[in-house]
């Protein structure tokens, strides 16, 4: 140990509170950061409560959504079917319950879809560069350049769902079409972070000390460029929960047997004088979702953003 | 400390110096295709490194000595960087024909290199013992316990107090100079024959300056590496370096050993650069510098591309370029005049 001691005399003070604190991640800062934050706190319950909903609507209602009461059609809200009964003479409190299911597994699918194939072509495109860029970049900006729920329309009406269709069936065509138009948006977000990531001397440090292109990719540029995709993805979430609504709403997203909220809104209009609360209450729950999602993804941003602190 | 020496040294490559020779870079031409035409940063670079043997690569901003390290790592940008000629030999090997996967196995294990601002060149996103980790990980095949066990060795060789319990903290965490040593202790962990520092104490105040300089010469000395020090300020050189090789628009203008060239300058950009470093026997005067500016790597004067600067330029500066030629015992200057500026 005699090497160590002639610098032993001048080494750097440290300051107290670096040597004693516990390490910290970016991340675990992020979320000392969220746990002050209201609106986090909100959101994330919200959702916990759309997610149980989504995975075990029994907990919720011990009503069978599918029975039809056309004696009991257009009930008004009481305290034995709380929200109601619809024109069919479905309990729209469990209607609305199972609702649920639909439209959080459209928008997680086409969320998780979408940042794949966003994440992919974003980094390839950003990584790469050059010819593969421009082409990348230019197949998106087709992708891009197709209105979003215009295209969905097409999509679906060029395949559209039929009642005998089974449910995966039904559901994964949504998320087809929601998916195939909305990762143009990722790959764009992904690819100038990645840009931004690079330029980094970690990058070249990484490149120096013998780091292969694929090890490159993977521990240094997409652990350093997710965050911005994560955030706009719970954002678009919610975007996707509603772009499914409106898709079902018109008849051509979801359809019976599916249950979903834009199908119940679609179903209650020719009767919103005669039974308003038909339309009411799978529309909150719509607006509920779809706000929850976004206020996580702005929570979640803010504590990600260091100009915020 | 024996453990760790005897580990990290065990094992050698199919890399062997010849006669003692490491590194021999032949003629080297480096340029940048831009929009606005070409840059020459290189024009021409020839020098060798010994095992053992510190040489200090001296220049202002833009005279190529950083593109000259990327050159040889292999980490420039091509495009927008081209290398139209010349050879780096590593070992008698031409790094830059060898095919791009076995070149990669030699950045690391046979040619390291240490960055300026070690903030910047550390993941932000995982702990500084994972980092150092990796390395044993990816190229040693070690199990996770071992390389964090050889991580915390490393860290403690490279005097972070407290290594054991800091290996699981983030680069933010740690003050420059400890961040400085960190790198250092990623770019020895595979025990290279090279290690290239690119201005590694830039980034750092003065009294941390001296500590890492005097930490890398320890390494170097124990080791027997061949480290090349990328600086631009002479002040950093002289205790650590063998031999220095001053560079001035893509050429060497002069390469002697350290204390010949602090002694007697050779070439009058050298004398200017000497010249200029404050003294403290001449407190109270105005300190020397030299006129006007780097050219233009685009547009590099005709001759001598130190001629518009120089105080001794003449009718033949302006015309040929000089070559780098022997001029005393182990020194060679490139200028028309190297005699008389050695000399008087």
């Amino acid at each position: 140990m005699t090497e160590t001691n002639v610098l032993a005399v001048g080494l750097e003070p440290e300051p107290q509170d670096e040597s004693v604190g516990a390490p910290r991640s970016l991340s675990s800062e992020a979320f000392r950061e969220l746990r002050h934050n209201w609106l986090f706190w909100a959101s994330l319950i919200l959702i916990v409560i759309f997610l149980l909903m989504a995975a075990v609507p029994q907990l919720f209602t011990q009503t069978d959504p599918s029975k039809a009461v056309l004696k009991l059609s257009n009930t008004p809200p009481s305290s034995s079917q709380w929200f109601g009964r619809d024109t069919q003479g479905y309990d729209i409190f469990a209607r609305t319950i199972y609702g649920a299911r639909a439209s959080i597994l459209v928008g997680l699918l086409a969320s998780v879809v979408t940042s794949i194939i966003g994440v992919i072509v974003g980094t390839l495109a950003a990584f790469y560069g050059g010819l593969a860029d421009t082409l990348m970049m230019r197949l998106t900006d087709i992708f891009f350049a197709i209105p979003f729920l215009l295209g969905g329309i097409l999509f679906m009406s060029t395949f559209p769902n039929t009642v005998n269709s089974n449910y995966f069936a039904i559901v994964g065509k949504v998320v087809l079409a929601l998916s195939l138009l909305g990762w143009p948006s990722i790959a764009r977000l992904m690819r100038g972070s990645v840009l931004q990531v690079q330029a980094n001397d970690y990058i070249t440090a990484a490149r120096a000390l013998g780091a292969g292109p694929w090890r490159v990719i993977r521990s240094h540029i997409l652990p350093n460029a997710m965050a911005p995709v994560i955030v706009v993805s719970t954002i678009n979430l919610g975007a996707y929960i509603s772009a499914e609504a409106s898709l079902s709403f018109l008849g051509i997203g979801l359809v019976a047997p599916a249950i979903s909220w834009g199908v119940a809104i679609s179903d209650s209009l020719n009767w919103i004088r005669v039974a308003p609360w038909s339309l009411l209450f799978p529309s909150l729950f719509l607006s509920l979702a779809v706000l929850a999602f976004i206020m996580l993804g702005d929570a979640v941003r803010d504590a990600f953003d260091p100009k915020t602190r | 400390m024996t453990t760790q020496e005897t580990t990290v040294s065990t094992h050698r490559s199919e890399y062997q110096p010849i006669d003692g020779r490491l590194l021999d870079v032949q003629d080297l031409y480096v340029e940048f295709h831009t929009r606005d035409g070409v840059a020459r940063a290189i024009n021409g670079v020839s020098f060798t490194l010994n095992q053992g043997e510190s040489l200090a690569i001296i220049g202002e901003s833009g005279s190529g000595k950083s593109v000259t390290a990327q050159a040889i790592m292999g980490i420039l940008d091509m495009p927008p960087a081209k290398i139209p000629g010349g050879h780096i030999y590593y070992c008698g090997q031409d790094l830059l024909s060898m095919p791009e996967d076995k070149r990669r196995k030699t950045r690391g294990p046979e040619v390291s290199m240490i960055f300026q601002d070690a903030l910047s060149s550390l993941n932000p996103v995982f702990p500084v013992g994972w980092q150092i980790a990796e390395m044993f990980r990816k190229h040693r095949d070690m199990n996770k316990s071992d390389a964090l066990a050889q991580a915390i060795r490393l860290m403690e060789r490279v005097q972070i107090p407290a290594a054991r319990e800091r290996v699981k903290a983030y680069p933010h965490q740690f003050s420059g100079g400890m961040r400085q040593r960190i790198m250092i202790a990623m770019a020895i962990s595979l025990d290279p024959a090279v290690l290239i520092a690119d201005e590694p104490t830039t980034a750092l105040d003065v009294t941390v300056q001296a500590q890492i300089m005097s930490l890398l010469q320890e390494l170097q000395q124990e080791r027997q590496m061949g480290l090349i020090l990328i600086t631009h300020d002479l002040g950093v050189v002289a205790d650590v370096a063998d031999r220095i090789a001053v560079m001035y628009a893509g050429r060497l203008v002069e390469t002697a050993d350290v204390f010949d060239a602090y002694a007697a300058p050779a070439h009058p950009y050298t004398k200017g650069l000497i010249d200029s470093l404050p003294r403290l026997d001449q407190k109270g005067q105005t300190l020397r510098t030299i006129s006007g500016l780097p050219p233009n790597l685009m547009h590099i004067p005709p001759g001598c591309a130190f001629n518009p600067r120089c105080y001794r330029a003449a009718e033949v500066c302006r015309r040929d370029v000089p070559q780098l030629r022997e001029v005393g015992i182990g020194r060679h200057a490139a200028c028309h005049f190297a005699e008389e500026v050695l000399h008087g």
